[in-house]
């Protein structure tokens, strides 16, 4: 009765929006949903609003489908997690179909509903958002403090204040600063002495070293949340993680120009020429932590996607779009569309895994990586054929039943059947292995044990699942369905993937993302390189670029500095030089009590900034004073010895740490092992970056526990009788050589006399360990110059 | 409080956010702490507890057998559950419907049901409230201990005493603000994640304590005190002389105090753990001379001596490792439960009637619980093991400004899921805040584009919890 009554009305006309359906959203909606309030930003009596959505940022009603339209599906509410209204009684069966037929007829609203169209959103005026054009160079008074174009536009903006830039630091001081800078090392006691006060010699040559990209690896490593492990009860060793690491370093000593640097991280496999190194570099979408135990399997998959989708929006553009995962961004001109539209992009990766035990897979070029796997094809295929033949032959002593049971598919096993399997499984792998169709597979194993091996995620077709805006965030309540796109509010075109074996989504992201219609990634990196140079970047919020970040003093020199950079191939090394060569590099940290009170922050850049060495830095100068760094470079994680008690909070202490010795341990910080859920006690005192996810700068402290580490603790305990006997051995017995010889090797200067005679009052009393101690936890040991 | 916002900060603010220090103060005031990252601060609002207790019982306690009296279970034991509810965790064999071994009586004046597990803290019924309606989302301990901890079940989000410690600061900076301590067996799984400052400042974080020997990492130092001594009185020479010709960096003068402080650290925590001048009668109070309860007994006895030196948040865990060395009663839920209950029982009621007798009870907020609860039904047959139960489970608050001798919520008849006045993990957060006087809608930190919260986009107070 009921039913015929709907098939009735689905013939009926069209209803009519003031009589039928305004009242009745007037009674059920407007309340929550009207002119007055709109809970989730939804406003249902305006046919733009309605399209729109509200903060879900998927349309509360698809005009001509009804099936298809949120609003449809909130009200029948046959899912108990999408139920409007939320109180008194559900909308009965005739009302649900009076919106479905006004819906299937195009939802259509009278002229005068939106009294307001919607204006467009001043949000897109935002300076980020704009193509970089590089503006001219402006003019200054004191054309003589200008040796580059940095500097024209950092004295500009001071002498409109009146202004002056500090004076330059003295020429060593200046060397220490570049050396910590581009190095993380203190320069050697010949290397300050073959120093004729040349800076710019002195750059190319520091930039040459090795040593360079051991130190802004990390800077790298930071934003892509690098660790060596996964987190969470097991917290695995990620397999051959460790090369991605030291791709990043020999990237940046090969000054690997960043555009490619980026297209090689995102989609390295979609490369014509992809090697092993480029497959190597696209262990970037794997090196968050992920539980292999979820809590909800369904829903896992999305958090996985989402790290990577809220890492690269923020390290490479400078956008929180991971906040629009479950409703358009709260502030920024960001929509869930944009979202899942990058979500399309990135959803046909998988994670190669045997259950819990995550697994790597062969590198090199095309063809050896195509042989690889057909050696694996083929270990399967002859494994699988010797099972069959085995079970149907005769050889076998297990029983019929038992054979046939194996033989049957897994899923039409009767309940008999299953135990069978069950209590035979060993006897028949024992069988198995003893056949000698292993001995073929060995060899072959034996050769593709031959090629190397790396950790990335795998593309495995040419058509990754269709992605669709999940409603609130939620794995199962699907909406709209999206293609692979780039943000639009900064992405005009659509991408036009090419695919091949793989999607070749990701390429296409990645070309757009590093081509000149994006306006971000080049003045985000540029950005992220002046912050790492000067402590500060010129927008202090380095990952976040949208309307909610800082807005920069100097925008003109940001977009300036990009251009040049995209000009000159995106060279690192070539920016590195430029900011080097730079007298606003070379000021002095002095300060100024006139511009301090002014311009606190140094937004203007008066002077050069205050920092302290960040871990890794003060470690390994440590060990470059003492004389006993390792300089070996890359390869597998190092463990340093810990505190033991540091391993009474994990749960297994046991087994979870073994210590190399102390010479095998002594290499610079970057290679030491990024254990999530143990990190090394003294690199985390001195605020190592957290790991859970991007991370764009250090913080910096000075508490007790800290203090009590480095004042206290095994390693620089150890460093300081290394250090003390390096002196002996170097600046003999005399107690003032002694103290020279310190503060030369840990601070490039000579003490002062009131500082010669504190020290050689303590000698008096005291050993020169402990002096070595003191000198290693000096304030000016753990600050540049 | 509102961290500042990376736009709208100065580097003054900065540095007085991240330095440890006092900005802008000079060597004049080197005991000055104000500004300083863990100086004292206002709550919120007007609140009677300053600091707060969290007995973590690792491994997710059995709600049905200590404080969820089922008398339907028993009536129902040995049939199979058929309910609509997904019993036990990642593919466990469910056996039967399996009631409590342990006798149920009502406590006090209150009539508080808790059964026999706990005849010590029992005693005190009256002063506990428990929730017998929590609920969570994982199943799983790692995700589980994470949500517990710090509001969500992914790693890296500042931990509750974390939030608490950026919140009220600490009274005593001689001391670790935030003080863990763990189960001689092992950390809970996750390990530091569990007491993280995530995103904020490393000072937040939780420090490991440790109940004998030196509490702290490197708080020996490695020569005689008049050597260490003589040393850094030289590095602070050395460096106030440094100091000269950088006067307005208050980032390196902080470094100086930290030093210092550290100094006298060596001297606080060190007495702190020396229970050797204690008297024979409070040993054998908190079981310090039994071997079962020992350890959890020093631990309780150290957590009063913490709390009276003004420490703001102390979390003890009881169970380390894995499955039966924790609560994570799998195989045998009875003898596990009767062993850790046994643990912690009697050192619990020790520290509760210390506190009282102290009059620390009226500063201080108690709370105990798991990651979880346990199902209701044995996990495979035949064996008295239980599985994870997410859906519904037990947890306590007691002292300050807490309402005590009632129950609020309740499970389903058999003990399964929270079905009345349900407490998810997140009001509980924000009912321990509120409790502390901060509000978790407006104890938020900045960070990557969002005021982050303890809470996330939940939580409501639950405010039958509050006297």
């Amino acid at each position: 009765m009921a039913s015929a009554f709907l098939f009735l009305l689905a013939f009926a006309a069209p209803p009519d929006f003031d009589r039928e359906i305004r009242p009745l959203l007037a009674r059920r909606c407007l309340a929550c949903h009207g002119p007055t309030m709109q809970k989730s930003h939804l406003r249902l009596d305006q046919r733009a609003s309605v399209l729109k959505g509200g903060e879900s940022g998927v349309p509360a009603v698809e005009p001509g489908r009804s099936a298809a339209s949120l609003l449809v599906r909130y009200v029948e509410g046959t899912d108990p997690k999408f139920v409007m209204p939320p109180q008194g009684p559900r909308l009965t069966a005739v009302e649900v179909d009076l919106l479905k037929r006004w819906i299937d007829a195009g939802a259509p609203y009278p002229a005068n509903a939106d009294a307001s169209p919607a204006a467009p959103d001043p949000r897109r005026a935002h300076w980020a958002f704009q193509s970089v054009r590089q503006p001219a160079v402006p003019g200054v008074k004191d054309k003589s403090w200008v040796r580059t174009p940095i500097d024209a536009f950092v004295l500009a903006k001071l002498e409109a204040r009146g202004w002056r830039p500090n004076p330059p630091a003295a020429p060593a001081q200046l060397q220490r600063r570049m050396y910590f800078d581009i190095t993380g090392l203190p320069p050697s006691l010949p290397e300050q002495r073959a120093f004729r006060g040349d800076l710019d010699a002195e750059a190319a040559r520091l930039l040459a070293s090795p040593a360079y990209g051991e130190r802004w690896a990390r800077h790298w490593l930071d934003l892509v949340r690098y660790a060596d492990t996964n987190a969470y009860e097991r917290d695995a060793l990620k397999p051959q993680v460790w090369k991605y690491r030291d791709w990043v370093i020999r990237a940046l000593n090969e000054d690997k120009p960043f555009d490619r640097f980026a297209i090689e991280q995102l989609a390295g496999d979609e490369l014509p020429d992809s090697d092993a190194g480029t497959l190597l570099a696209t262990g970037y979408h794997r090196l968050g932590p992920w539980d292999d135990e979820p809590a909800n399997p369904e829903e896992d998959r999305f958090d996985q996607l989402d790290d990577i989708i809220s890492t690269t929006s923020q390290a490479f553009l400078g956008l929180t779009l991971g906040c629009a995962r479950c409703h358009n961004h709260k502030f920024e001109p960001l929509l869930t569309r944009d979202y899942y539209s990058m979500l399309a992009v990135f959803n046909g990766l998988e994670r190669p895994r045997k259950d819990r035990t995550e697994l790597d897979s062969p590198i090199g070029p095309r063809a050896v990586v195509g042989r690889a796997a057909a050696m694996e094809t083929r270990i399967d295929t002859l494994r699988a054929g010797f099972r069959l033949q085995w079970l149907r032959g005769s050889e076998s002593k297990l029983p019929a039943a038992a054979r046939e049971a194996f033989l049957t598919p897994g899923n039409m096993r009767t309940e008999e059947q299953r135990k069978l399997v069950k209590d035979n499984q060993k006897t028949l792998d024992a069988e198995l292995k003893a056949a000698p169709v292993e001995t073929e597979i060995a060899a072959i194993r034996d050769e593709l044990e031959q090629t190397p091996r790396g950790y990335f995620m795998v593309e495995r077709s040419a058509v990754p699942p269709k992605t669709h805006i999940l409603i609130r965030g939620k794995a199962g309540a699907l909406g709209p369905g999206v293609e692979p796109a780039a943000p639009e509010i900064v992405a005009a075109k659509p991408l036009r993937p090419e695919a091949g074996s793989t999607s070749g989504r990701r390429l296409a992201f990645a070309k757009w993302m590093t081509s000149r219609e994006n306006p971000l990634t080049a003045r985000v990196i540029v950005n992220r390189v002046w912050q790492w140079h000067f402590g500060e970047g010129l927008v202090r919020t380095p990952s976040d670029f949208g309307v909610m970040g800082d807005k920069p003093e100097h925008p003109e020199l940001l977009d300036w500095l990009a251009a040049w950079f995209m000009d000159n191939g995106w060279s690192l090394k070539k920016l590195h030089t430029l900011i080097l060569s730079s007298n606003t590099y070379r000021m002095a940290k002095t300060s100024n009590a006139e511009y301090a009170a002014a311009d606190p922050e140094n937004r203007l850049w008066w002077r050069f900034p205050y920092r302290r060495l960040e871990a890794e830095a003060l470690l390994d100068s440590t060990l470059a004073v003492s004389g006993q760094l390792n300089r070996e470079l890359y390869g597998p994680q190092v463990w340093p010895a810990i505190q033991k008690e540091a391993l009474e909070g994990s749960s297994d202490p046991g087994k979870i740490w073994q210590p190399f010795d102390e010479k095998k341990a002594s290499r610079r910080a970057i290679y030491y092992i990024v254990k999530r859920s143990l990190m090394v006690p003294l690199m985390e005192a001195l605020d190592f970056c957290d790991t859970a996810r991007t991370s764009a700068r250090r913080l910096n402290t000075a508490v007790a526990p800290q203090a009590l580490q480095l004042f206290n603790g095994g390693f620089v305990n150890r460093q300081a009788s290394h250090f003390a006997a390096r002196i002996r051995s170097e600046a003999g017995a005399d107690p003032a050589a002694q103290v020279r010889h310190a503060w030369q090797l840990a601070l490039a200067r000579e003490p002062n006399a009131a500082e010669t005679g504190k020290m050689l009052a303590f000698l008096r009393g005291s050993s020169l360990e402990e002096l070595a101690r003191v000198v290693l936890n000096l304030n000016e040991f753990a600050y540049t110059n | 409080m509102n961290s500042p916002t990376p736009t709208k900060r100065s580097r003054r603010d900065f540095v007085w956010q991240t330095g440890g220090g006092f900005a802008g103060l000079a060597l004049m005031d080197l005991e000055a702490r104000a500004g300083s990252l863990l100086a004292a601060r206002k709550p919120h609002f007007p609140a009677k507890a300053k600091r707060a207790v969290f007995l973590f019982m690792n491994g997710g306690p059995s709600q049905i057998d200590t404080f969820d009296y089922k008398p339907e279970l028993t009536q129902r034991n040995g049939q199979t559950y058929k309910g609509p509810l997904a019993v036990g965790s990642n593919n466990r064999p469910v056996g039967y419907l399996m009631q409590s071994p342990f006798e149920f009586r009502r406590r006090g004046q209150s009539g508080l049901w808790v059964s026999d597990l706990f005849p010590h803290t029992s005693k005190f019924a009256d002063d506990l409230c428990v929730i017998r309606s929590m609920y969570t989302d994982t199943a799983a301990h790692a995700s589980g201990c994470l949500q517990m901890n710090t509001g969500s079940i992914f790693i890296g989000k500042p931990s509750m005493g974390a939030w608490t410690t950026y919140g009220l600061g600490t009274d005593n900076e001689s001391l670790p603000a935030f003080v863990v301590m763990t189960d001689p067996r092992g950390g809970p799984i996750g390990s530091a994640s569990n007491w993280t400052a995530g995103f904020m400042p490393a000072a937040y974080q939780g420090t490991l304590f440790r109940s004998g020997g030196a509490p702290l990492l490197d708080l020996k130092a490695p020569v005689d005190d008049a050597t260490q001594r003589r040393s850094l009185g030289l590095l602070k020479e050395l460096n106030e002389q440094h100091l000269i010709d950088h006067k307005d960096e208050s980032e390196l003068a902080a470094r100086i105090q930290s030093y210092e402080l550290a100094y006298r650290m060596q001297t606080e925590a060190l007495g702190i753990v020396d229970l050797d001048r204690e008297t024979p009668e409070t040993r054998a109070r908190y079981g310090i001379d039994a071997k079962l309860t020992a350890d959890f007994g020093r631990k309780c006895l150290i957590t009063r001596r913490l709390l009276e030196k003004g420490v703001r948040f102390v979390q003890l865990y009881s169970g380390g490792g894995h499955i039966e060395d924790t609560w994570d009663g799998h195989e045998d839920c009875i003898t596990n439960h009767r062993l850790h209950a046994g643990e912690t029982d009697k050192p619990i009621a020790a520290l509760i009637e210390d506190l009282k007798a102290g009059g620390l009870w009226d500063e201080t907020v108690l709370l105990w619980g798991g990651e979880f609860g346990r199902t209701p039904t044995s996990e495979g047959i035949g064996k008295p093991g239980r599985d994870h139960d997410w859906h519904g489970f037990s947890m306590w608050l007691a002292g300050a400004g807490v309402k005590g001798g009632q129950a609020i919520g309740a499970t389903d008849d058999l003990g399964f899921a929270a079905v009345e006045d349900r407490v998810h993990v997140s009001d509980l957060h924000a009912t321990l805040l509120h409790l502390l006087g901060l509000d978790h809608t407006k104890l938020t930190w900045f960070h990557q584009g969002l005021n982050q919260r303890l809470t996330g986009v939940r939580g409501e107070v639950v405010r039958k919890v509050l006297a």
